[in-house]
């Protein structure tokens, strides 16, 4: 059934495709209208789910915390702030093992308020061990909903899923949607395997000393290893049964680059226009969208990036003094190989700028001009004559 | 996944998380507790601000569940009169209602009203004493401190008279508030329930005349509730003038059916429920009423209900003055000297004193002036036998003169008060005229500890709006004396009663038990148990009671 919908709605449906049992949240712009949504189709019966109404984003974690380990399909969605109130919930949630999914959509972190888009909220949660994945389209939107509930549930680990503020969130695009009874064809009712039972009490999270602390650290990060594949069955089942599958990165025209553009959101949207422009002017360019963040796919992401003489990398976020947070990951995941790749750090679009096709253009040709990145990170736009890179 | 196993060799066998073996009752984390909750059910705060301890949640929760025989049993255990006290209380309860610190306090009055009349209606009789004591008590003044005083006697087997000067029981009820206010079929009602008790009415009996002091004497005990029946004067120019009169006189004519012309012009003087009442009154005789008051709204004592009343009826009002003369022709009065005045320094009843203001005089137009500036005693006839000063008889707390056989109470004992503080001091004299005639040292029940507003936890309760009383047509209506309030329907308590947040009493709503962290509350029947094995005394239980029911001490090492 196709629908035009924006990007939160299209998460909604996600989880009533997804049939989930408890829902709880707080709003948030620019999240509000994912449990708006939700909250609608629970009090309208078309989805059978109890809302929780909570008083905080903690709290939020906290409940669907509960539910899950009650044995039940549970969901919620944030934002920035929200998401940042919720940390401690989600160390919880992957140390308990309990694989609730969580929509967030990329908004900067204040001060100064700003409600528009970018993605540090979602990667100051990068080692809470939280799957992380980033979408493209409303369709994709909708679709990694139910992948994150297969995923989180095969390897007991929570998972979320991220899209860009506005550019997502509140544009509307045509959506193929279904409801519940096709979703189960793809995610069955969800099986915890240990969950609060009042007829076989036990306790959950207790003291656990140096002695079996480290292995259950260490169990999270093989589960997540596992997970990478995990992810890539579960894209590719979703594949074979709805005709739609994303990879856990995607390539695109990166046959014999020379120059591959790393990207991640709603800009990977943009490159791929740009790189159609200049490859018709015989330039030798690629792209990889990372689409999987954690579990990180690190072999893919060697395998392609290794074949080039030039890696981009586009950071719509920061860490201060070391540049995009991507463009660590990509380096990192370069060290150990025996070719060396010069990676070009770009920070672009912090805080809702627009990245558009001129600010793609000035990316390449930056580094068309030189052989090695003359710095460590560029930000690209920055209002200072002197960081004016190409003269412009 | 979960293992049972304590001791694990390799990774692999190993939960995902962190699961007990077994349950986790080993663990008593009751030790780690500084501070303890307990179950410590308390007084509402409206029955501890209701003069008379009428249990105002007991019977509230009783008619909830449409026990409305049981609940006007209830009240009828502090105060006989529900349908009285129901229409004509100042509602101090209101004030202490905790439901005001949410939206507005509970229509307490009303309800009440409704149980005293269910029991009318119904022709409800309180249960005759099994047995009869040999002890005759004798009751001066047939007003609601006697009558009360009467009635718990009775109730408890003694055989009492009650002696009233005038030729019909009531007092104040009956010689003082107009019909519109309280019908006299809901007072003859009320005061027949008294006489089923089996006390014998003796009116036309003035103390001194038809009945001596040595007659009295020859009983067990005697009450004094003879209330205050003098109407103070102002003591101006020309006050003796035709048209000039006491207020009290004034609504004892308008109660006895007297006709009285007041003309189309009637001044008020004064500021109480008297002024309230005579101003009422002579509007429903068709005059255009002022009520002259020499503070402002303010510092009138009157109960608000009855000025806003009065307001809306149509009663003007003039603060800030006070009458100086009358001016006379022919000996009639025409018209009224007053002086304006300012407030300045607050006197000892904390009201700030009405200073005149030099030079500032006005008339006024009057056929009539009706002094309604407050009343004195007449307690004369008992200075022979117990102690008086400025002629309010001196008693203890409890009604006790320097007599031992004599007991008082009502407005001759604490001068100009109400009809709910008559009915308590009646009460609460004849628990101590019972206690000593038996024998036995009179003592005093304990009362639990109040709620407080604070320990309530009102974001568990919807606002909704207070029940609307119905109205009459009032004043200048057809039938200008009918009752003004006429009311709540059935629906309508039912509706108002759930507002209700039941204070200080547990209606098992289960919160402490779900909030427990510890799981350390069971509920059995209905009750719940705190087991401090378990209990860390985080409080939550405490917090999230909506009633105040749980309380704390500290468990100091």
């Amino acid at each position: 059934m196709q629908k035009v919908l924006e990007g939160n709605h299209a998460i909604s449906w996600g989880a009533k495709a997804s049939d989930v049992k408890v829902i709880a949240a707080y709003p948030i712009t620019p999240q509000t209208q994912i449990v708006e949504l939700l909250s609608e189709m629970c009090t309208s019966g078309e989805l059978d789910a109890k809302f929780i109404k909570v008083e905080s984003e903690h709290s939020a974690m906290a409940a669907v915390i509960g539910s899950a380990a009650a044995g039940v399909r549970s969901f919620t969605a944030t934002s920035s702030h929200g998401l940042l109130l919720m940390h401690e919930m989600l160390h919880w949630a992957v140390g308990a093992r309990l694989p609730i999914v969580l929509a967030n959509v990329n908004r900067a972190v204040g001060p100064p308020w700003n409600i528009w888009t970018d993605q540090n909220d979602s990667l100051s949660q990068r080692d809470t061990g939280l799957l992380q994945i980033y979408c493209e389209s409303n369709q994709e939107v909708f679709d990694t909903t139910l992948q994150a509930f297969k995923v989180a549930e095969t390897v007991s680990l929570p998972a979320m899923l991220v899209l860009d503020a506005f550019f997502l969130s509140h544009t509307s695009e045509i959506v193929d949607v279904f409801g519940a009874e096709t979703g189960k064809k793809y995610l069955p009712p969800f099986k915890p395997v240990d969950f609060l039972d009042p007829d076989n009490p036990k306790a959950f999270g207790n003291l656990t000393g140096p002695d079996y602390y480290y292995e259950l650290r260490h169990k999270i990060h093989k589960d997540h290893l596992r997970a990478i594949d995990v992810a890539r069955r579960a894209d590719a089942e979703f594949g074979k049964i709805f005709g739609r599958s994303y990879g856990l990165v995607e390539e695109y025209r990166t046959e014999g680059a020379e120059t591959i553009l790393v990207t991640s959101g709603t800009i990977t949207s943009t490159a791929r226009v740009v790189i159609d422009e200049r490859r018709e002017r015989g330039e030798k360019l690629g792209l990889l969208k990372i689409r999987l963040f954690r579990p990180f796919p690190l072999e893919d992401v060697r395998r392609v990036l290794t074949r080039a003489r030039k890696v981009l990398v586009i950071d719509r976020n920061i860490g201060f003094s070391i540049g995009g947070i991507f463009a660590q990951e990509i380096r990192s995941a370069l060290w150990n190989t025996r070719v060396h790749v010069p990676l070009f750090s770009f920070i672009a679009g912090i805080g809702g700028r627009d990245v558009t096709p001129g600010v793609l253009n000035e990316i390449l040709d930056i580094a068309s001009a030189v052989e090695y990145p003359e710095q460590e990170t560029y930000w690209i736009g920055v209002k200072d004559e002197e960081l004016s890179y190409t003269g412009r | 996944m979960s293992s049972k196993k304590r001791d694990f060799r390799d990774e692999s066998e190993m939960p995902l998380s962190a699961v007990a073996a077994d349950d986790m009752r080993w663990n008593k984390t009751g030790s780690w507790r500084n501070i303890k909750p307990f179950y410590d059910p308390k007084t509402s705060p409206c029955i501890a601000s209701c003069p008379a301890g009428e249990n105002i949640q007991g019977y509230i929760e009783l008619a909830r569940e449409q026990r409305y025989e049981e609940a006007a049993r209830l009240i009828w255990q502090n105060n006989p009169f529900p349908a009285i006290c129901g229409r004509v209380c100042y509602h101090p309860c209101m004030d202490g209602c905790a439901r005001g610190s949410l939206d507005r306090s509970v229509f307490i009055p009303a309800i009440e009203r409704y149980l005293g009349d269910y029991a009318i209606e119904h022709g409800l009789r309180e249960k005759r004493p099994e047995k009869t004591l040999d002890d005759k008590v004798a009751v001066i003044g047939g007003g609601p401190a006697g009558l009360s005083c009467a009635f718990f006697l009775a109730k408890k087997g003694f055989r009492v008279t009650v002696f009233e000067a005038k030729p019909l029981m009531g007092g104040v009820l009956r010689y003082g508030i107009p019909e519109y206010r309280l019908p006299k079929t809901v007072l003859d009602a009320e005061l027949k329930r008294i006489e089923d008790l089996g006390v014998e009415f003796r009116p036309d009996s003035i103390v001194g005349k038809d009945v001596t002091l040595e007659e009295l004497g020859q009983y067990s005990a005697y009450f004094v509730g003879i209330g205050l029946q003098t109407s103070r004067r102002l003591g101006i120019e020309n006050e003796n003038s035709k048209g000039v009169m006491a207020g009290l006189e004034f609504l004892e004519k308008i109660n006895t059916g007297e006709p009285v012309e007041v003309g189309k012009c009637v001044v008020v003087v004064g500021g109480g429920n008297t002024a309230m009442d005579v101003a009422r009154s002579s509007l429903r005789q068709g005059a255009h009423v002022t009520v002259v008051y020499r503070r402002t709204r303010d510092e009138m004592p009157a109960i608000e209900d009855e000025v806003h009343e009065a307001n809306e009826e149509g009663v003007h009002f003039r603060f800030l003055s006070t009458p100086v003369g009358v001016i006379a022709k022919n000996g009639r009065i025409t018209e009224i000297r007053c002086q304006e005045m300012e407030l300045g320094e607050p006197d000892e009843s904390g009201r700030r004193r009405p200073v005149p203001k030099e030079g500032a005089y006005f008339n006024m137009p009057a056929d009539s002036l009706l002094v309604a500036i407050g009343e004195k005693p007449e307690s004369k006839m008992f200075e022979a036998v117990c102690s008086i000063s400025s002629g309010l008889i001196v008693t203890d707390e409890y009604g006790r003169t320097s007599n031992r056989k004599i007991f008082a109470g009502g407005d001759v004992v604490s001068g100009a008060s109400t009809v709910v503080n008559a009915v308590a001091r009646g009460r609460g004299a004849a628990e101590v005229i019972a206690a000593e005639l038996s024998g036995k040292q009179f003592d005093p029940k304990k009362t639990k500890k109040v709620v407080a507003i604070a320990d309530l936890n009102t974001a568990y309760f919807l606002q909704k709006d207070r029940a609307q009383m119905p109205r009459s047509d009032g004043a200048r209506g057809r039938r200008p004396f009918a009752e003004v309030n006429m009311g709540l329907t059935c629906e309508q308590v039912q509706e108002e009663m759930s507002r209700c947040f039941s204070c200080g009493v547990c209606d098992g709503c289960d919160n402490c038990y779900v909030f427990c962290p510890d799981v350390a509350i069971s509920r059995h029947d209905g009750t719940y148990t705190i087991d401090y094995d378990y209990c860390k005394g985080c409080l939550i239980c405490v917090q999230e009671c909506p009633r105040g029911i749980l309380s704390t001490e500290s468990e100091g090492k």
